[in-house]
């Protein structure tokens, strides 16, 4: 009887490896796309360094005032001296450590989320989530243990943003949850209204939801009561969210195969047991991508809260173009700014959520 | 009724009267009667389509049915949440396609019906889960996930995840369909070990081999209806049904 006899590996040919081959293969590849390889070459060419001109080399970097900026490129003296305000609004310059803490406790939260070790990281993560509004409330407003109260009137900047975007997806998970599944539910009531709140927040302008929280919405309290306008708006962008993540989970919900359910079943499960120990964590695995993509475009709508008068840092850039010191047109580096703030943010949280994914991938882990 | 064993059907541990189920207004299983002996092993087989696994599936109400009645160790099968759970406590599964769980490492999978259904300790539910490990004979896999196993070892460990439920009777939906050829012995040899242990096994399967060593008794199904059933010397050599010849002839013939 024969041997059977493996053939060893040989490398690859040579002219399909290194970047010689790369770029002849991806750029050089027939004469239409060279054609194009060199427009965009040219155009390049020709666009960047004036770009870069008026973005650095001509560039105001140093001073306080408009004065400051005499030559003719950007006027980043202007975004300078308007940093704090961005930032944090009018918040009390001797109590901006507690918004700076409460940055830093967001970050430990999200980088304890998986980090932790496997046995208790779930309970534990959950359970810093969910304080995690509360804290901030509690740190941001104060008015105990020796903390002054700051009015939520004087808050406001891009910190703003980011705590009414994490306050609102903290809270619209779980009920989002609870949506979905409502909407799966074998019971007619439970899932029709499921069925019309997830349709009703979803199929409305989240700028007439503004308006309605702001408006409306102070006419169905108790006469005499008055609920601080960040909490009306926080409201609404909870329903807003949780409307769009009932619908992303329910797609989670129907990518997990019948076959768990089953097994569940079998192994004698009770119906909460199944769905939290089983199918939850695979639902949020599958919806992952999907969850974060609805989490960057609440962060970037927390950017309407200007029409209703709220200071984000949208409001707050309007307010200092309109400055009587500041009226040397600064509205291209002010909305620059704008933009590399929010790109950075949301451009981290892609990175951060495919490191998340791979965490989460237990699939094909070796 | 609530769930209470009573001491007249200690002999048959599964009864099953005059089963019925529609899918809408197709009609799936038709006056299915079955009656099952503690220690019994019954292999089910018949063309794809004619009811064998919604029958099994039946007996841990994966499935609803329409009429007729049906009971497991005396607990009969209504629509009452408690006796469902006494009834699938004591009833373990094996699918076609593993069914794992994804998200959880081997010894997650086998621990997490003694913790959470059974409410023991977590150590002792690790114990009993390597001994079943070990009896499936793949305890060095514990701490992987299901995607980095073979098939064969998944449908091991799936097996080994019924068992530590510690039931008393075994259902098998084509536990070998979905597996190679190499890995389908491995599957086997477990599940005839199992059965030489008295275990009380009902078996949809298309492996005959597996029939013939071990099955008390051979049940055919066409068309939801039970065709013929008998030991199965009988059943493989003098069946008695046309059906039965042709289904035989076609499974058999190469």
């Amino acid at each position: 009887m024969k041997d059977f006899q493996p053939i060893a590996d040989r490398p690859a040919p040579v002219q399909t490896v290194g970047p010689v081959a790369w770029i002849r293969e991806n750029l050089f590849s027939s004469i239409s796309n060279s054609i194009v390889t060199l427009g965009i070459i040219a155009f390049l060419v020709y666009y960047i360094p004036p770009v870069m001109d008026w973005a650095f080399f001509s560039a105001n970097w140093s001073g306080t005032t408009e004065d400051a900026c005499v030559k003719e490129g950007a006027c980043w003296v202007f975004i300078n001296a308007w940093s704090y305000q961005f930032f944090y609004g009018t918040y009390p310059l001797e109590e901006v450590w507690r918004i700076n803490l409460m940055i830093v406790l967001l970050l430990i939260v999200i980088a304890m989320s998986f980090t932790l070790p496997k046995h208790y990281r779930m309970k534990a993560s959950i359970a810093a989530w969910l304080a995690l509004p509360l804290i901030g409330m509690a740190v941001l407003y104060g008015g105990w243990g020796g903390l002054e109260v700051v009015s939520t009137d004087l808050w406001g900047g891009f910190t703003l943003n980011v705590f009414m975007a994490a306050a609102s997806i903290i809270v619209a998970f779980p009920f989002s949850f609870l949506w979905a599944l409502g909407r799966r539910s074998q019971m007619p009531f439970i899932r029709s209204v499921s069925v019309i709140f997830i349709e009703f927040f979803r199929g409305v302008p989240v700028l007439s939801l503004f308006f309605m929280g702001s408006v409306m919405l102070p006419l169905f309290f108790a006469e005499g009561t008055n609920v601080d306008k960040l909490i009306r708006v926080w409201l609404v962008l909870i329903f807003f969210m949780s409307g769009y993540m009932a619908e992303v989970f329910r797609g989670g919900f129907a990518a997990v195969p019948s076959g768990q359910y089953e097994a569940a079943d079998s192994v004698g499960l009770s119906y909460w047991q199944k769905i939290l120990l089983i199918i939850l964590p695979q639902v949020i695995k599958i919806s992952m991508p999907n969850i974060l993509a609805t989490f960057v475009m609440l962060f970037k709508n927390t950017t309407f809260l200007l029409i209703i008068g709220i200071p984000e840092v949208v409001q707050t850039l309007q307010t200092a173009l309109s400055n009587s010191y500041w009226l040397g047109g600064h509205a291209l580096e002010g909305y620059l700014f704008v933009f590399l703030v929010f790109w950075a943010s949301c451009f981290g949280m892609s990175v951060l959520s495919r490191r998340i994914e791979r965490t989460m991938n237990t699939d094909k882990r070796d | 009724m609530t769930a209470v064993k009573s001491s007249a059907e200690a002999q048959d541990i599964i009864v099953i009267e005059n089963l019925n189920k529609w899918y809408g207004n197709f009609h799936v299983l038709k006056d299915i009667n079955l009656r099952v002996k503690k220690g019994e092993r019954i292999v089910i087989c018949g063309p794809s389509g004619s009811g064998k696994s919604t029958t099994i599936r039946c007996i841990n109400r994966l499935e609803e049915f329409q009429e007729g009645s049906l009971r497991v160790d005396g607990v009969e099968m209504i629509d009452d949440v408690k006796n469902i759970e006494t009834i699938r406590k004591d009833v373990g599964m094996v699918f076609q396609h593993f069914n794992l769980f994804p998200h959880l490492t081997i010894l997650e999978n086998l621990t997490l019906g003694p913790i959470w259904v059974q409410k023991k300790p977590k150590a002792e539910a690790e114990e009993i889960a390597m001994k079943y490990l070990e009896r499936v004979k793949i305890p060095d896999q514990a701490l992987k996930y299901p995607g980095q196993l073979s098939g064969g070892q998944q449908q091991r460990v799936a097996i080994a995840r019924s068992l530590c439920m510690n039931p008393n009777i075994m259902l098998f939906d084509e536990p070998t369909s979905a597996l190679d050829p190499e890995m389908i012995k491995e599957v086997l040899d477990v599940m005839v070990e199992l059965a030489e242990e008295g275990m009380t096994m009902l078996c949809v399967t298309h492996e005959m081999g597996f029939a013939k060593k071990v099955a008390d008794r051979v049940i055919f199904m066409d068309g939801g209806q039970i065709v013929e059933e008998n030991n199965p010397e009988e059943f493989f050599n003098n069946p008695q049904n046309e059906r039965t010849q042709l289904f035989l002839s076609q499974i058999l013939g190469h």
